[in-house]
């Protein structure tokens, strides 16, 4: 399995070759052998290609800091279903998932919105459901108000276009 | 598996809101089971001590391995029943660790009226045994009740799944090497004779133990004949005459002594095995469910938040994130054993039904056992959606669901209403294990709407009637019929008829969950296969 990770926020492959005696690590293609030889917390010693190196770690979700020769490097393991999601773009207009009433607008006409935000609150089956914005916009325009009843697919509320090229 | 990244703010005024509002509910709760354990009337307390007799929690103590958990069942039972006379139903039940062997108990409280039957109390022991035999987990008896509450009789006494089921119980648990000890504490009377006798082990304490089937006064009305309880039926005669009982023991402590030793023998079940992991903790702090959960029944709140805080590192792996979104399907690990999850995230529609389904096929084709989070306002009502077959796409979900063969465990996390109930394992599709959380409520629908419901009906039968349709009336009714319906809807409500296992503080869902998953893995999987599926 290929490993995709970012240095200091270039792109490299990465995948392991072996494990023992050394981990031998093939990094764009180039094969490197590495052992960790000792330290404590965040201080660590290792041998890499038969030099010895000493350096400071430490980790954030799928991110590594390393503190090395006076430098910080950041290696960010890059998870492809992360990429696959952020590729996804949402539509402008909010449609209700069913049939029912609006309990309360959020949001006015003119007001900038990211994706989550709440628009409207609407409650249908006795359970009050928010809808959100899916993209970031500006909000054109609110088609329901307060104890307004719709019904399944009904466009609610709208974001403006969004503009091409130079935005 | 990737972890779900949590959206909730605790710095939110919303959260803060919330989970004042949820402290407080658990505050309550924790008041309740402490006054059910522990509040008992001056006068039962010091009969006890004239007899010589412990506290029923003060055996459980001396009996269970010490540092070891014990998960008690039901704790709120006969709450709202009976005056508040019969706290817990006047029975202990718990998982539990004694001599290194997983068991259930189940304690008589004689701190409350002699420790009496009442019809909720029997309907808690047979529910332990139901446990015992689903889960094939040895029972220890501590017996120790002056038998049915002759009042109520008629309730507790002929009908199928009343005390005879006890005994009858009894002799499955046995028939399928699922062992039992009987502690004899107190007088066993009658019916209850037989909880020692039907056990395979007993042990009797001299002096206050006693087996018969009818007792000293009893036998002075039908034969004249007149005896003291030692010599009818006391340890000395049982253990020496007629081989009722196995062990006599001088004290309390010293009956509980032998019973360790005695469960000490008993070869260890093998577990089924289910595919485990390393268990981790969750990533997110159990304490933000306070802060999760709304303050309004009608309010959401995303399920994914919830699971991020039960399972094993906060990682799940979700299975069609982006089908059928208002219930949540998903992989984990609970105590390092893996699970799969439903959790619903709004009203059950065509799609999620069959995502359910599918997903509830999955499990069982991967022998994964089930857990289920109920959040459900029901399954989605309207003519386009009865076009489209909601009624077979949710009769598809309760077949599979129904017909697993890997067990199943329920949540009661916040609403649990309608046919939504059937289709996430509510009580009557034998779950191994149902919790609930204090703010949970339960009803074939609404509050609100069975007082409309019930309004209308009254317009109708006025208007034939040829009456004026009064709206003061109506509205009376509405506030009355309404008020007596919400209070059934309460959790508490729910627990004190047994409806579950008993209510928990959410934090300690993944523990209760993590033993009930430990617990139930102790019996063999069922027989796979399902029912015809209306295609």
């Amino acid at each position: 399995m290929k490993l995709k990770l970012r240095l200091n926020g270039t792109p490299h492959e990465m995948d392991i070759a072996a494990l023992k005696p050394d981990l031998e690590l093939r990094i764009d293609g180039r094969g490197h052998a590495l052992r960790e030889t000792g330290g404590t917390g965040a201080l660590r010693h290792a041998r890499i290609d038969g030099e010895d190196i000493t350096y400071h770690q430490a980790r954030s979700g799928n991110r590594a800091f390393l503190h090395l020769g006076g430098r910080t490097w950041i290696v960010e393991f890059v998870d492809p279903r992360d990429a696959a999601r952020e590729k996804v773009q949402g539509s402008g207009d909010i449609r209700a998932p069913m049939p029912g009433v609006v309990v309360s607008v959020e949001k006015q006409p003119g007001d900038p919105v990211t994706a989550g935000d709440t628009i409207l609150t609407i409650e249908s089956m006795k359970l009050q459901t928010n809808l959100t914005a899916e993209r970031d916009g500006v909000l054109a325009e609110i088609l329901k108000s307060e104890g307004d009843v719709f019904e399944k697919g009904a466009i609610v509320a709208r974001l403006q276009e969004e503009e091409d090229g130079d935005a | 598996m990737r972890r779900i990244t949590s959206a909730i703010n605790p710095a939110s005024a919303e959260f803060k809101t919330r989970a004042a509002r949820n402290r407080a509910r658990v505050a309550e709760f924790r008041e309740m089971q402490r006054a059910a354990r522990d509040d008992r009337p001056e006068r039962d307390i010091r009969r006890l001590e004239k007899h010589g007799k412990m506290r029923p929690r003060e055996r459980l103590e001396l009996l269970l391995d010490p540092g070891t958990p014990f998960l008690e069942l039901s704790s709120l039972a006969a709450n709202t029943e009976y005056d508040g006379e019969s706290p817990g139903a006047s029975i202990i039940t718990g998982l539990g660790i004694v001599s290194g062997r997983e068991v259930i108990i189940h304690a008589d409280d004689s701190s409350v009226k002699g420790g009496a039957w009442y019809p909720l109390s029997v309907k808690k022991i047979v529910r332990c045994l139901d446990i015992a035999l689903e889960n094939h987990l040895p029972v220890i008896h501590l017996c120790d009740s002056a038998g049915g509450f002759l009042p109520m009789q008629n309730q507790v006494f002929a009908d199928r799944y009343m005390a005879g089921r006890i005994f009858r119980n009894q002799c499955l648990l046995s028939k399928a090497g699922i062992k039992q000890l009987a502690l004899v504490f107190g007088q066993c009377t009658a019916g209850g004779a037989y909880v020692p006798g039907l056990s395979d082990y007993n042990v009797i304490v001299r002096g206050t133990g006693a087996v018969f089937l009818g007792g000293p006064p009893l036998v002075k009305a039908a034969t004249g004949e007149e005896v003291t309880a030692e010599e009818l039926g006391g340890a000395e005669m049982h253990t020496s005459v007629s081989g009722t009982c196995d062990y006599p023991a001088e004290t309390e402590e010293e009956a509980i002594a032998i019973g360790r030793e005695i469960v000490q023998q008993w070869e260890k079940p093998k577990k089924w095995e289910c595919q485990r992991d390393d268990p981790v903790p969750p990533h997110y702090d159990p304490q933000d469910l306070y802060g999760i959960l709304p303050d309004d029944i009608k309010k959401g709140f995303d399920m994914r938040e919830v699971i991020a805080r039960i399972v094993d590192g906060s990682r799940f792996h979700e299975y069609q994130p982006d089908y059928g979104t208002t219930l949540v399907c998903g992989f984990a690990n609970i105590w390092g054993w893996k699970v799969g999850v439903l959790g619903n995230n709004g009203v059950l529609f065509n799609d999620s039904a069959l995502k359910g389904a599918h997903f509830i096929e999955l499990c069982n084709q991967n022998n994964t056992p089930l857990v289920f989070l109920q959040n459900i306002t029901g399954y989605m009502i309207g003519r386009e959606y009865e076009r489209e077959g909601i009624t077979k796409d949710g009769a598809k979900m309760i077949m599979a669901m129904t017909c697993s063969h890997v067990p199943k465990f329920t949540v009661m996390c916040n609403g649990s209403f309608g046919a939504g109930n059937y289709g996430m394992c509510g009580r009557a599709f034998d779950g191994r294990f149902m919790f609930a959380w204090p703010n949970s409520q339960i009803g074939v629908m609404g509050g609100e709407q069975a007082a409309n419901t019930l309004a209308d009906v009254k317009a109708a039968q006025m208007k034939r009637n040829g009456e004026e349709v009064d709206d003061t009336v109506l509205e009376a009714l509405r506030e009355t019929t309404g008020k007596a319906y919400m209070e059934q809807l309460s959790a508490y409500y729910a627990t004190s008829h047994l409806w579950d296992d008993g209510i928990i503080d959410p934090v300690d869902t993944r523990n209760a969950l993590g033993m009930a998953i430990t617990s139930a893995l102790n019996a063999p999987l069922g027989t796979p296969g399902y029912g015809v599926l209306r295609l």
